[in-house]
């Protein structure tokens, strides 16, 4: 088995017209590699909300790029969302209490739940956000080992 | 880009009855929201009509798009008028549940 890890590299203008792309060329990789449909399904959403973030926040009205690297493994796939931009602060990790479960309407926002979709929806997260030098979040989700594939 | 956007999101409207249902095809996501807002938003704000929404053929939703319904919903409960939401596909039921969106709509079906 060959464990070197094989990427693909996106660079993407920073509008929110190009977050599809990379939710295609996702499919096309972890479909590849043998991921479920719902499994992709999950992913798409959490690359997704990483890559609205860099869009929304990142260079605010200005031009800027966001890479996307996909980084395929034996047993998992990591995507990388990278931008230059200004790192954000929006995603307050200490706040566990983004969810609407246990608020009534009144009280409910929608900030944060981008952030807590990424968390729930793959097996690992990390943000790293760095005054001026813009954010890195990667994000890992297993390949599920099944009895039927060889 | 120049991107035909009514290949990637509509929604298409029909009212019947005093009741104006919303049929979204595609993905609701941050590049469409703003379209998806200005639809609704005259809808919205007619308390006379009963607006429901339906999701059987959209592929897709963002945190961006359940934001959208989460201010409709409050929109509506501030006018005491309906808001429900019709044949959501299971993939996108699993992100109403988790982001807790879903009891939301479920009060709607079972007003107290």
């Amino acid at each position: 088995m060959k464990d070197e890890v094989q990427r693909v590299i996106l660079h993407l203008p920073a509008t929110a017209d190009y977050v599809d792309i990379v939710r295609l060329n996702l499919y096309g990789i972890a479909s590849k590699m043998g991921f479920s449909y719902e499994d992709i399904e999950d992913m798409k959403v959490a690359v997704s909300e990483a890559c609205n973030n860099s869009v929304l926040y990142a260079y605010k009205q200005e031009d800027g790029t966001v890479e996307v690297t996909f980084e395929v493994k034996p047993d998992s796939l990591s995507i990388t969302v990278k931008d230059e931009g200004e790192s954000f602060d929006s995603w307050d990790k200490t706040d566990d209490r983004v969810t609407l479960h246990d608020k009534n309407l009144d009280d409910a926002q929608i900030g944060g739940l981008g952030f807590y979709l990424m968390q729930a929806l793959m097996d690992d997260v990390s943000v790293v956000s760095e005054a001026g030098k813009g954010t890195k979040v990667v994000l890992i989700r297993n390949l599920a080992r099944s009895e039927e594939k060889v | 880009m120049n991107t035909n956007k009514n290949d990637k999101f509509n929604a298409t409207t029909q009212v019947e009855d005093g009741t104006c249902t919303v049929y979204l095809r595609g993905e609701l996501d941050l590049s469409v929201a703003p379209d998806f807002r200005q639809v609704m938003e005259p809808l919205v704000e007619d308390g006379e009509l009963d607006l429901v929404i339906n999701l059987k053929d959209l592929k897709y939703i963002d945190s961006t798009g359940i934001g959208i319904l989460l201010s409709i919903l409050k929109a509506r409960h501030g006018m005491s008028a309906q808001f429900l939401v019709r044949e959501v596909p299971a993939q996108i039921q699993k992100l109403f549940d988790m982001t807790g969106i879903a009891k939301f709509f479920a009060s709607q079906e079972n007003p107290q």
